[in-house]
């Protein structure tokens, strides 16, 4: 093993969420059409025949759950986040003379309180001074709940687009606990006998 | 918080595996090996961002893996340096608190960057802060009516300051004999990798037990703002 580069980019928070949340939907889909072509073949009553099963990596499945918990819970800004609101956000954060690292920390917080952006810029009321509640408003601006209660009167366009994510949250919530009824279901299967068998015709 | 590493290595795929496309098989052996992991000097890995380039699978004499060399970019949680976090607390003792963020547990606040003055409360098991309070020592702050105190109570959310990181290498090296018998090392194992912070801003927690609440409120938190720059 050899590392290259350490540090090639920063990533924000929200851009791993979508990351590990994609991760999480392919295993889902995955482990439900491996139980689903089971369950047909016992039904029909068929010779199970030798379908190569997938493995599941523990400690990925382990990280996965974990940083998706840490990410989307209450105190995290990224379940208000959508990733057009975060690239109109750094495009109007641009206008501001701030450093890489200070946009990726207000991306990853959205800092809406004065205090909270106090912490993050060096600095502040010298190098921005007047600019800060400009800053602010614009986060909140970015934040869907900030749109939504500030007009709630706006396009029926705007408000679907409102929806869709807090929708795709409960999915992924409802999911969830099916998955970790499945895995239970597949640790108790014939997968472990399979692998035993496995193990024998290595030595 | 989290970066982009870029790895080289070479990998093994099990016969087990040649059904899956080869993209995947790879994918799923460098997840095996690097997920929920510390590299030593990277950071803890999360996984397997892209593959940017692999080689033709060989086999090699003696066992029928295909060996793929592969340069791939991972996802790493290494906060750099003055990053701001939020963290939950874990536990408090005599030395410090200790934080953690679901993944990641190794989070360590120690007693001299807690925001002053604040004293450790042995019956709470749990530090408070005075925000502008006279009293230096922890005997006056701990005569302070309890009402006025700011607690931070364990599993309540802070955002802190990252002040540094340190890696560990816990390799146990050659086995030790004595009188020819093998002693077993029963020393503690120290964590592959630590972050060490800053309370700075402890934000919207859940429950607050203090007289005057830490509200959003923006009286409030420009009075907490003042008594941190008077610290600075």
């Amino acid at each position: 093993m050899e590392v290259v580069n350490q540090r090639s980019a920063l990533l924000s928070n929200y851009e791993v969420l979508t990351l590990l949340k994609e991760l999480e939907s392919d295993h889902l889909a995955r482990t439900r059409t491996a139980l689903r072509i089971k369950k047909e073949e016992e039904a029909a009553g068929l010779p199970r025949n030798h379908v190569p099963q997938e493995e599941v990596l523990e400690n990925l499945r382990t990280i996965e759950v974990e940083a998706i918990q840490y990410l989307s819970a209450d105190h995290q800004p990224s379940l208000k986040q959508t990733d057009a609101s975060i690239s109109q956000l750094t495009r109007s954060l641009s206008r501001f003379d701030l450093t890489k690292a200070e946009k990726l920390q207000i991306v990853n917080l959205a800092p809406t309180e004065a205090v909270e952006l106090y912490v993050i810029v060096e600095e502040l009321e010298d190098r921005l001074g007047d600019h800060m509640q400009d800053i602010l408003s614009t986060v909140r601006a970015s934040l869907i709940e900030a749109v939504s209660s500030a007009e709630p009167t706006h396009a029926p366009a705007e408000v679907g687009f409102y929806q869709e994510p807090v929708q795709a949250v409960y999915q992924e919530a409802e999911t969830w606990e099916y998955d970790a009824n499945e895995i239970v279901f597949e640790d108790n299967g014939e997968g472990a006998g399979v692998e035993g068998d496995l193990d024998i015709d290595e030595d | 918080m989290f970066v982009l590493s870029i790895i080289k290595d070479t990998v093994a795929v099990h016969p087990q595996h040649f059904a899956l496309p080869p993209e995947q098989a790879i994918t799923n052996e460098l997840n095996k090996k690097y997920a929920n992991r510390v590299l030593h000097d990277v950071g803890l890995c999360i996984c397997v961002f892209d593959i940017s380039e692999a080689g033709e699978g060989k086999i090699r004499y003696g066992d029928g893996f295909l060996w793929y060399k592969v340069v791939f970019r991972l996802v790493v949680f290494r906060p750099f340096a003055s990053e701001v976090i939020l963290a939950k607390v874990k536990s408090s003792d005599e030395d410090g608190i200790r934080l953690s963020m679901g993944f990641f547990d190794d989070i360590y606040v120690p007693l001299m960057w807690l925001p002053e003055p604040s004293a450790f409360d042995p019956n709470e098991r749990a530090y408070f802060w005075l925000p502008g309070s006279e009293a230096k020592t922890a005997h006056e702050l701990l005569d302070s009516p309890t009402s006025e105190r700011m607690y931070i109570d364990t599993g309540e959310i802070v955002r802190v300051r990252v002040e540094a990181d340190e890696f560990y290498d816990d390799e146990p090296g050659p086995p030790k004999a004595t009188e020819g018998v093998q002693q077993v090392q029963l020393e503690n194992r120290r964590p592959p990798y630590t972050i060490t912070n800053k309370v700075w801003v402890l934000c919207h927690g859940g429950k607050m037990r203090v007289s005057r609440p830490w509200t959003r409120d923006s009286e409030a938190m420009q009075l907490r703002f003042e008594s941190y720059s008077c610290l600075l």
